[in-house]
């Protein structure tokens, strides 16, 4: 197995849950008690990945990245290097790839937390925030788990957009599941068969564990069907 | 806090309100529509269910925000949607220091019974915080709860620790909404006796909300009966509460039907 890979694959998925967790907790909190009109089209924008083919992310994410655009070249100069086919780059756009499974399982989590728990506190003197990180997040941590381990398993299994924005170079972006891919196309079956039962496994396990949450005292919310 | 409002001398209106609200569940929809003053330390709405008394709690508290309404309390304006002259002006529920005991106790399922009163005893000392919460449990006769998670509670008492946790906010005023109803009549006598007495030295005026006519009776000092989403009637409790009196005894067949 390539060890390489999956090292940068294992810093890849962890990376990206941590980030995902912190952007994903306000966004999917404003999602599930917002009033707003502009709700439909973040829903809509958050849930894009799920069905847009990852190959169309990666392009605009590599021409976004590029120096074709103005944002590109900024950040090209900030960081002093292109962010596609960096192992930052890959950052990036497995964050957006992986938003809707952070997302989904969070708002409808906090939206399950039962409205007078949120009355009660605010009636306390507990304000918006406090009220999340006190009412909200304690009530709705099965959630929080779904979306990590949704967030790891997905990440650990793309192939487009990292292939798309990283390239394949090895031990900066090339992944587990590309080097699978080069593995068949060298017609080395036995490794490529090793990667893909490790890839098995990972999500497997990513499962049983999320499945064999205890429910949650009061939220039962957040599970998956 | 500096800018929240202090109890007032009971001759002076600690709440004074206006609102209307359409409420458009169902085909039907409500209409709420009244607009009163109370001055008495200890107030009662008593209206038959569904005449709209917890969404009259809820607009003084904040959680409900009423399409046309002026709410002023201990003389800070706390609500207003009036045109004019006047801005407008919606302060939160955080913001108004209004103690609220709801019929749903929604006592936090993730917090002991100590945690739930602590919850609302943010910024006190630690060590002053214990002794806090055990008074406090005291007053609603629930010291032995304190490190009981709500789960292992009766519905009774949720209703005691969720009392405890809104006097520990320490509320400039109290709002409530059949609080007792989980209660056996001893315990919801002496309890409420303990909680007026509560307010009361601390000069906080408490508004309570019931179909209940005993408790109409005992628990005002002034009463207002409320029908329909509007109030019908406001005075001593003899007074309004006569004919209601009335009828009832009538159906226990005490006095003879005129």
């Amino acid at each position: 197995m390539d060890t390489v890979a999956l090292l940068l694959t294992l810093r890849l998925a962890l990376v990206t849950t941590g980030i995902l967790l912190v952007l994903a907790v306000p966004l999917a909190y404003w999602l599930a008690f917002t009033g707003s009109r502009a709700k439909v089209f973040v829903q809509a924008v958050c849930a894009l990945p799920i069905v847009l083919p990852p190959t169309v992310l990666g392009f605009y994410l590599l021409v976004a990245l590029g120096p074709r655009t103005a944002f590109g070249r900024v950040l090209t100069h900030l960081l002093g290097h292109p962010l596609a086919f960096s192992f930052a780059g890959l950052v990036v756009g497995s964050v957006i790839y992986s938003l809707p499974f952070a997302v989904q399982p969070l708002a409808a989590g906090f939206a399950a937390v039962d409205r007078s728990m949120l009355d009660a506190a605010a009636t306390l003197g507990s304000g918006r925030c406090d009220r999340m990180l006190r009412v909200v997040l304690p009530l709705s941590r099965g959630s929080l788990v779904t979306a990590s381990v949704l967030s790891f398993a997905h990440t650990i299994g793309e192939f487009g957009v990292v292939l798309m924005i990283g390239g394949n170079l090895p031990g900066a972006t090339r992944t587990l599941s590309i080097a699978l891919y080069d593995q068949v196309q060298d017609f080395q079956y036995a490794q490529a068969n090793r990667t893909a039962l490790f890839l098995l496994g990972i999500c497997l396990v990513a499962l049983m564990l999320l499945y064999s949450q205890r429910p949650a005292r009061n939220a039962r919310s957040g599970d998956l069907v | 806090m500096s800018d929240t409002p202090s109890p007032n001398p009971p001759s002076t209106p600690w709440l004074t309100m206006h609102i209307e609200h359409r409420f458009h569940h169902g085909g039907a929809g409500f209409h709420l529509h009244l607009a009163f003053a109370a001055h008495a330390q200890r107030t009662v709405v008593f209206g038959p269910s569904g005449s709209g008394k917890s969404s009259l709690l809820r607009a003084i508290a904040g959680l409900l925000k009423p399409d046309v309404a002026t709410i002023e309390l201990h003389g800070t304006i706390v609500c207003n949607t009036m045109h004019g002259s006047q801005p407008r002006i919606f302060l939160p529920a955080e913001k108004r220091r209004v103690g609220l005991v709801m019929q749903d106790p929604a006592v936090f399922p993730h917090l002991t019974a100590a945690g739930n009163v602590a919850f609302a005893l943010r910024g006190t000392e630690r060590s002053a915080q214990k002794e806090k919460i055990a008074r406090l449990l005291e007053v609603v006769e629930a010291e032995t709860l304190a490190a009981r998670w709500p789960r292992q509670l009766s519905g009774g008492q949720l209703q005691r620790v969720a009392i405890a946790r809104t006097l520990a906010a320490n509320p400039s005023i109290l709002l409530l909404d059949e609080p007792f109803a989980a209660l056996d009549a001893p315990s919801r006598q002496r309890i409420s006796q303990n909680l007026h007495q509560w307010a009361r030295q601390r000069g906080i005026p408490v508004l309570t909300v019931t179909h209940n006519l005993e408790e109409a009776f005992t628990a005002g000092d002034e009463v207002l009966t409320m029908e329909d989403g509007r109030i019908t009637a406001q005075g001593a409790p003899e007074q309004v509460l006569s004919q209601e009196r009335e009828r009832l005894l009538q159906m226990l067949g005490a006095v003879p039907s005129s």
